[in-house]
């Protein structure tokens, strides 16, 4: 059976091929877009020599390379997706190249397309949990956000991107399962999710107080994707990716401090940054934008409203995280430690 | 002003177009076209555009827009604005302009030949400081221009940079100046309205200097080009530099009576005054002269900001209120056609130099 993995290059992507050969599966397609990436994939080529593990570079805003990627394969595990940049090339990234591949699925003739199935990597951003109210539970079952305007670009393009899937499942006949990951983690990744704070200036923000951060080690979170992509009933659900224990937003900048470097930080409590984010929000209204509006009350309602989270669905499938969260935040500690700008 | 504008190109710099153009009352940006369907429902979902459209044919017949902004890439830039102009609308135009000099002069031919009005977004050059580097010079302060230096950096690892670098397919490639095509207009319209030679002598250089993305085809981009024009008069050197630090914008304009300097990311207008103090007086001066410049200079930029005058694109609203103003009056566009076509003649020379190899 062969795999297609699309950012098989990435933080999530590599770990996710490495799960798969875990798995014992052994013809897996690793596309990724920048062939400087693509160093892990063939170490881990070099280390399982009895597998197919092949490399296939290219672009997914190209039709031809998304043919290309979808050759054969049976399963789809879709991780590609635009994580910064302008809105518009988020859409581009995570949206239109999304689109791509699906037409290109659809164009395929071997195997075919209800035989085949399409695992999405999405976001616990496409939750509308402004009106859900403090401590209130996401679970598979929350509504999806109804005014994804309102939200960051990159929580905007994830539900769009999802919304698309779906409506070519709806025509294409393929299985789809989707996984929606909360804040994804580990050696190779970005210190700090905005759950936490953000970094202003010289001072680091904590706006998260007491929230649980629902935390996916990088390498559980792979191991999810992977379940989730192989179990048969997995077909047409949706699950949450986040590990069993959360800390708190607070709990994790402790440890960050401890572990990593110090950090001038300023502690906002919830009632005041929806105060600020108000502020800033008129402030943006009057100015006609001359500073941007980074934080509005909605923006700051969904990031810090302080929500509880449920794995249940995913641990119902047999998920069991790999690392610890004790474990998984003293491994990327350690290598936040060793980078450059810690020192 | 009752004006309905649309757009077609829904990438990353029609956002400021729509938040420019809205800023000017009577403004209504009315739909928004690009190719590509999600590209254009997502511009008008995020800012709440009531029609969106994938053919512009169709656009201008459903919306009848008083003006078109095109901001798609430069390849389509003629046989859209000939669509549009038959259709009755001015044009609004992200640069450059187009591939080569024979379609810009084409393109303000079917401008012109339709009675329509034309503006490129070179909006630097209407920013505060600038309008007031003209106004110091047209007054004479700074004597007849003997050179200038315009400079533009760039960042390849910057939002724009990186869309470029990682895409070998992405269209600013396939341009036949290639990077600089997409950022030599902003260099080159500050030094046209002193240049006195629609012929000048001009060498241009261009290297690599960065490391690469370990991709063959985006590593390979000539990311540093010197050129040096020499007019009857005046002469100019033009500078794009994407590896120096920090990512500068200036303009040095040397007079005969005194020099200006214009720095367009500090927003600040200086002046170098010949002195009038003898020996070692004369050099104690200029310090606190420039220093008291810059604070007047800081002291405004306060002000404006308080106004709400100091926004990224100050410049563009500038431009695009002077450029509805010269449709509801029926006058001069803002920059002068023949301005737009010496920058396009200069480009095209350059390009020549530095890419011999590429025939448009």
């Amino acid at each position: 059976m062969k795999i297609l993995v699309t950012g098989a290059g990435g933080f999530l992507g590599v770990n996710v091929v490495e799960r798969l050969l875990a798995h014992g599966h052994s013809n897996i397609r690793c596309f990724l877009r920048d062939k400087s990436k693509a160093a892990r994939v063939e170490g881990l080529a070099a280390a399982n020599p009895g597998c197919k593990l092949e490399i296939c570079c290219g672009n997914l805003k190209s039709k031809a390379d998304c043919a290309r990627a979808v050759a054969d394969a049976e399963i789809v595990i879709h991780l590609a997706a635009g994580l910064k940049g302008a809105p518009a090339e988020l859409f581009v990234d995570s949206v239109v190249t999304a689109r791509n591949l699906l037409e290109a699925l659809g164009a395929r003739t071997e195997p075919p397309i209800v035989e085949t199935r399409v695992v999405l990597v999405s976001s616990f951003g496409v939750y509308g949990v402004v009106g859900l109210g403090r401590g209130a539970r996401v679970d598979e079952s929350t509504p999806l956000e109804q005014f994804p305007e309102r939200r960051d670009p990159y929580s905007h393009s994830k539900l769009r991107q999802e919304q698309l899937v779906r409506e070519y499942q709806q025509k294409l006949g393929f299985e789809l399962v989707v996984l929606r990951p909360g804040v994804i983690y580990g050696p190779g990744g970005g210190a700090f999710s905005n759950r936490v704070g953000i970094q202003v200036g010289p001072v680091f923000v904590h706006m998260g107080g007491g929230n649980l951060l629902p935390l996916s080690y990088v390498a559980n979170c792979a191991e999810a994707i992977v379940v989730a992509a192989t179990h048969p009933e997995a077909a047409g659900q949706v699950y949450n990716v986040h590990d069993d224990e959360m800390p708190t937003a607070s709990g994790y900048l402790q440890a960050y401090k401890k572990h990593v470097k110090k950090l001038r930080s300023v502690r906002l409590p919830y009632f005041a940054t929806r105060f600020l984010a108000g502020r800033l929000e008129g402030y943006h209204r009057r100015s006609q934008g001359q500073l941007p509006a980074i934080i509005t009350r909605y923006k700051a309602a969904a990031a810090w409203g302080g929500n509880t989270f449920s794995n249940a669905k995913l641990r119902g499938l047999g998920w069991r995280p790999l690392v610890s969260t004790q474990d998984g935040m003293m491994r990327t500690f350690e290598y936040l430690r060793s980078q450059p700008e810690s020192k | 002003m009752g004006l309905k504008v649309a757009i077609v190109g829904c990438g990353k710099i029609a956002d400021a177009h729509v938040e420019e153009a809205r800023k000017i009352p009577g403004v209504e940006v009315v739909a928004v076209c690009d190719q590509e369907p999600i590209m254009a429902e997502q511009l008008a979902v995020r800012y709440a555009i009531p029609r969106w459209y994938t053919d512009c044919a169709e656009m201008l017949s459903a919306s009848s827009p008083n003006v078109l902004h095109i901001t798609t890439p430069p390849q389509s830039h003629l046989a859209l604005t000939r669509q549009a102009v038959s259709a009755g609308c001015h044009i609004f135009m992200e640069k450059p302009v187009a591939l080569v000099h024979a379609d810009v002069e084409a393109l303000i031919a079917a401008v012109v030949e339709a009675k329509k009005k034309l503006a490129v977004n070179y909006w630097p050059n209407f920013e505060v400081q600038a309008l007031e580097l003209h106004r110091l010079y047209d007054s004479g302060v700074l004597g007849e221009a003997v050179h200038i230096e315009s400079y533009t950096g760039y960042d390849l690892a910057g939002e724009f940079g990186l869309a470029l670098r990682r895409d070998p397919d992405h269209w600013v490639h396939r341009l036949p100046g290639k990077l600089f095509q997409n950022m030599m207009d902003h260099v080159l319209n500050k030094i046209v309205p002193f240049l006195d030679d629609d012929d000048p002598y001009i060498h241009a250089i261009a290297y690599k200097r960065d490391g690469g993305t370990g991709d063959a085809e985006t590593s390979e981009i000539l990311d540093e080009l010197r050129v040096i024009i020499k007019g009857r008069q005046t002469s100019a050197y033009a500078t794009f530099c994407a590896n120096a630090r920090p990512v500068g914008q200036t303009l040095r304009v040397y007079g005969t009576k005194n020099t200006a300097h214009l720095d367009f990311n500090a927003r600040t207008l200086v002046l170098e005054r010949k002195q009038s103090f003898p020996s070692a007086l004369g050099r104690l001066r200029p310090p606190f002269q420039v220093a008291g410049d810059y604070l007047r200079q800081g002291m405004r930029n306060v002000g404006r900001f308080r106004r709400h005058e100091f926004h990224f694109f100050d410049g563009m609203r500038t431009l695009l209120t002077e450029f509805y103003k010269c449709i509801e009056n029926d006058t001069d566009p803002p920059i002068a056609y023949r301005e737009i076509l010496r920058v396009s003649a200069l480009m095209e020379q350059i390009f020549a130099q530095v890419y011999p190899e590429v025939r448009p």
